[in-house]
């Protein structure tokens, strides 16, 4: 293989590792989307919470070094970072969501606008805001097996995280389509009324939905963070997961995956043979072109659903 | 007791028509009015100026512009920032290409200048609806932020990376630079803000408004009763964007004087103005100002309250700042979702009934 | 009833009409034509393809085959704005009024075609701008004696009853001063009082104005009592047409509304 086209792999395989981590992302704005109809702006703090609290339990001079003199293996601190997600979603529920049902969706919008400037200022509050370096013992640096093999730079934790995400995808498909809670959540997606009128509780659903929401934060947090340290810039990657969500439309799991790997792949190449024209650092707003370019064709998204106007 | 309509009657539709049909709210305008211009700018500082009532103006006018298009025409939009940096580019590049040109004027070419790259943007509202609209938004704030600070033309080739007002004079009195004085830069944020606040009013009331507004509650019915959509999004677009611009204009011209494209006109700017007329009232030109006013005025309390009244720590008080504006935006959400404007109604429905309630 | 101001010339024509969507038919191969001056009435089972057939003939759905000639101009399909323009004016199935407007800026709404001054006027509130929305004001306030809804008109209409909100619906439709009026379902969901109001003021519009009416209704007292001719749908397909008593005879309606099954 020539050096260009193997430079071209090079890019085009780092832009779906990308992809992959935006569609993880995604995945946290669909869920609660799909089962509330809310468009929660919080998702991107809520990966960055999730992460200062994994860091934290770890740490010398966290809270559990401070109040137990003892700092908790990675297993458990990610077991006690889903604790906090959970509770943070109930709490959620119970402050804000359950006293705005009725009302329209900008204004729960706006209210997930609120919850995230409140999670960022607990967060720095709680777990100070200097950047920390997350380290899980995910493999670092390129892989050698791709690199002698194949002669492609290839990192091993994006490698991970694509993994992690197929893995996480499919459990939630199986979550969604196998047990009892997913047919409700399910139904709920569907129509609200007529599930709360055969006797599914709207209020359970909403706090599983925003805990499994959380815990997908935590994942996507875990990733991000592992990358390029836990810090304030991680909730920007909501920013990062929105053109993604127009592409694949806001309720669907595999258009945030599809969507994140066009996304992905799209930037990369666009950085790499198009920004050098224009100056570079274009992927601030090249991802929102490029889906609204596609929005133009196709204003449903990928995979939205289409609606049939009528009077 | 005092705030009665009881016996003042319309003998004509101007009259029913007129902006301010109550005699009260008429007297009280005009007195709020009456203290802004002949009262204020006795007493105002520079630091008033610079913390309070500059922001305040200018954010004012962003406001009433966003409400335009999202509170009447119910285009969400989150490209508040960069339409407002639009504005802010367009009055450096005239005034340094034009040193003579009046200052007025390049306030209204800025904004007719965003206007035109405001009707741009809104070109995908037509296909596409909601909250695709919001975030397709972002795509004009991402670009348009990232145009200004990459282009060099745009910022005169500026070696800082920022861009400089200097100091120009309206009528013979300097209104912007640091020679400034805070009453001169005052009285012309202010001027602009009237004038256009009772504009806003005005086409709200009339024939355009009413088709925004139609659009706004039912498209479909709108378009089949022979509004169309093309023209009243355009033109919500369009008249937003350009009150948008010259709130930009203000905001870099005679508030900050220098800035710098990246951390002026940011998205946090698009979310500040969001919040202004969610706060104040979606659809309501008052509420635009209540908003801004409440928005402008609650960090400083904030900070004010904690530093010097809890000499809590600067950097902790950030934070806790942070947590506390979204707890009050929450908190706002819940107890009155459409408003500081709804809520002054109620007052006045209940001051109507005083004392007797029943 | 009122057969002496129907007159012959045709206003509307509906030649061939065929509308799918994706594989469902809708309306096949459906001809009629709307004389001026005249109540006509589409009546049909649910599901007939009745307000299709309206949504056709105002421009919002647009037909794969067929063409439509409305005042001696045939064309394939209309557009929206183009009939409103044009004088065709409708009331909805499901109320679509203008839910955060008042009563009375709801049928302003309704002059909006008619309204000329442009944006420059209206921010200065000066001049031709203030003239022309008194002007106005004045033709609207005359719709709302009409329909005596005087004290309802600051009201927003989402606070109204839905009687009250079918009267303000027509008043919005009225204010476009259609030569055409197209009604679905106007006494839909109504008790037997507003119901004869509403007759009433239908009758009074095709009289006073000499509007052309085109409706939908289920009731068949009401569409026997107050329309011209009738055009009857089922399945998409004209089953008849023709006045009120030959359509009562007609023996494929009856077996329509009694679900005799086809074939």
């Amino acid at each position: 293989m020539g050096s260009e086209l193997m430079f071209f792999f090079e890019t085009v395989i780092s832009g779906v590792m990308a992809g992959v981590m935006y569609a993880l992302v995604a995945l946290g704005f669909v869920l609660i989307f799909k089962a509330s109809g809310i468009f929660n702006f919080a998702q991107g703090v809520m990966c960055l919470f999730a992460a200062l609290a994994l860091y934290d339990f770890m740490a010398p001079g966290g809270w559990i070094d401070r109040l137990f003199g003892i700092t908790l293996p990675v297993w458990l601190a990610i077991v006690a970072t889903i604790g906090v997600m959970i509770v943070v979603a109930w709490l959620i529920e119970r402050l804000v969501l359950q006293h705005l049902v009725q009302q329209d969706p900008i204004i729960l919008f706006m209210a997930t606008l609120g919850l995230a400037y409140v999670l960022e200022g607990l967060g720095d509050i709680l777990f100070g805001s200097d950047v920390k370096p997350l380290d899980l013992g995910i493999p670092q640096g390129a892989s050698d097996w791709a690199l002698d093999t194949l002669g492609l730079y290839v990192e091993k934790l994006e490698v991970v995280a694509a993994i992690t995400g197929a893995v996480l995808v499919t459990v939630l498909a199986i979550f969604f389509q196998r047990t009892r809670i997913g047919r409700a959540l399910r139904a709920v997606a569907d129509d609200h009324q007529a599930a709360l009128s055969v006797g599914i509780s709207l209020r359970t659903i909403w706090v599983i939905v925003w805990s499994v929401s959380g815990i997908v934060a935590l994942v996507a947090g875990i990733m991000w963070g592992s990358k390029s340290g836990v810090q304030f810039s991680l909730s920007l990657i909501a920013l990062k997961a929105l053109p993604v969500l127009i592409l694949g439309g806001f309720t669907s799991v595999p258009g945030a995956i599809v969507g994140g790997l066009i996304i992905g792949v799209g930037e990369k190449l666009a950085e790499v043979y198009f920004g050098p024209y224009v100056g570079g650092a274009i992927e601030n707003w090249f991802a929102y072109m490029l889906a609204l370019a596609f929005l133009l064709f196709r204003p449903q998204g990928l995979f939205g659903e289409r609606i049939i106007e009528r009077v | 007791m005092f705030y009665r309509e009881a016996g003042q009657f319309k003998s004509s539709y101007n009259a029913d028509q007129a902006i301010l049909p109550i005699a009260q709210d008429r007297v009280f305008v005009i007195g709020v009015l009456a203290v802004a211009f002949a009262g204020v700018p006795w007493f105002i500082d520079s630091y008033w100026v610079n913390a309070i009532f500059l922001p305040f103006l200018a954010y004012a006018l962003a406001a009433l512009g966003l409400n335009l298009l999202t509170g009447y025409c119910g285009q969400v939009s989150l490209g508040t920032g960069g339409f407002m940096a639009v504005g802010a580019f367009a009055t450096f590049k005239l005034i340094t290409a034009f040193p003579e040109l009046n200052l007025i004027i390049v306030v209204l070419l800025s904004g007719a200048v965003t206007a035109a790259v405001g009707v741009m943007f809104g070109l995908p509202s037509l296909r596409i609806k909601g909250f695709y609209l919001a975030v397709a938004t972002l795509a004009a704030q991402f670009f348009l932020v990232w145009l200004f600070n990459k282009v060099g033309w745009f910022l005169n080739y500026s070696p800082t990376g920022q861009i400089t007002m200097p100091s120009v004079e309206v009528f013979g009195v300097l209104v912007t630079g640091p020679r400034a004085t805070p009453a001169a830069r005052y009285l012309f944020c202010l001027s602009f803000v009237a004038l256009f606040a009772l504009a806003a009013k005005n086409i709200v009331r009339g024939r355009v408004g009413r088709s925004w507004m139609a659009i706004r509650d039912m498209d479909i019915a709108a378009e089949l009763i022979g509004i169309r959509p093309l023209a009243a999004k355009l033109s919500a677009f369009a008249v937003s964007s350009f009150y948008i611009g010259m709130a930009g204009s203000l905001y870099f011209g005679v508030w900050l004087g220098s800035a710098e494209p990246i951390e002026a006109f940011g998205i946090e700017q698009s979310f500040l103005v969001l919040f202004m007329i969610i706060i104040g009232g979606l659809g309501s030109v008052l509420g635009s100002f209540l908003g801004a006013a409440f928005m402008t005025l609650m960090p400083i309390v904030l900070k004010n309250f904690m530093v010097d009244g809890l000499a809590v720590e600067v950097v902790t008080a950030k934070h806790v700042e942070i947590t506390l504006m979204g707890v009050l935006i929450i908190f706002f959400l819940i107890v009155e979702p459409h408003g500081l404007a709804r809520m002054w109604q109620i007052l006045k429905e209940k001051l109507r009934l005083w004392p007797f309630p029943y | 009833m009122n057969q002496e101001h129907t007159g012959n010339d045709v206003l509307l024509e509906v030649h061939n009409i065929s509308l799918s969507f994706g594989g469902v038919t809708a309306i096949e191969d459906v001809s009629f034509d709307i004389r001026t001056g005249e109540i006509r009435a589409i009546i049909g089972p649910n599901g007939a393809g009745k307000s299709s057939m309206l949504n056709v003939i105002n421009g919002f759905y647009h037909p794969q085959q067929g063409s439509i000639t409305y005042k001696g101009e045939t064309r394939p399909q209309m557009k929206p704005h183009h009939a409103a323009s044009h004088g065709i004016a409708r009331t909805f199935q499901n109320i679509a009024l203008f839910k955060g407007m008042s009563t009375l800026d709801n049928i302003m709404t309704g002059r909006n075609t008619v309204m000329t001054k442009n944006i420059i006027w209206q921010a200065l509130y000066f001049g031709p701008a203030l003239k022309e929305e008194r002007e106005h004001r004045e033709f609207v306030e005359h719709i709302i004696d009409f329909l005596e809804i005087q004290a309802i008109r600051k009201t927003p209409v989402g606070r109204l009853p839905y009687g009250m909100q079918k009267r303000v619906e027509l008043g919005r439709a009225l204010a476009a001063e259609p030569d055409l009026l197209l009604l679905d379902e106007p006494m839909a969901g109504m008790n037997v009082e507003e119901k004869e109001d509403m007759c009433r003021f239908v009758l009074d519009v095709n009289e006073e104005f000499g509007t052309t009416i085109a409706l939908i209704e289920h009731d068949m007292g009401v569409v026997m009592d107050i329309s011209d001719r009738v055009v009857v749908l089922d399945y998409g397909k004209k089953i008849a047409d023709g006045t009120p008593d030959e359509v009562r005879a007609n023996q494929d309606v009856v077996d329509a509304y009694l679900g005799v099954s086809h074939g």
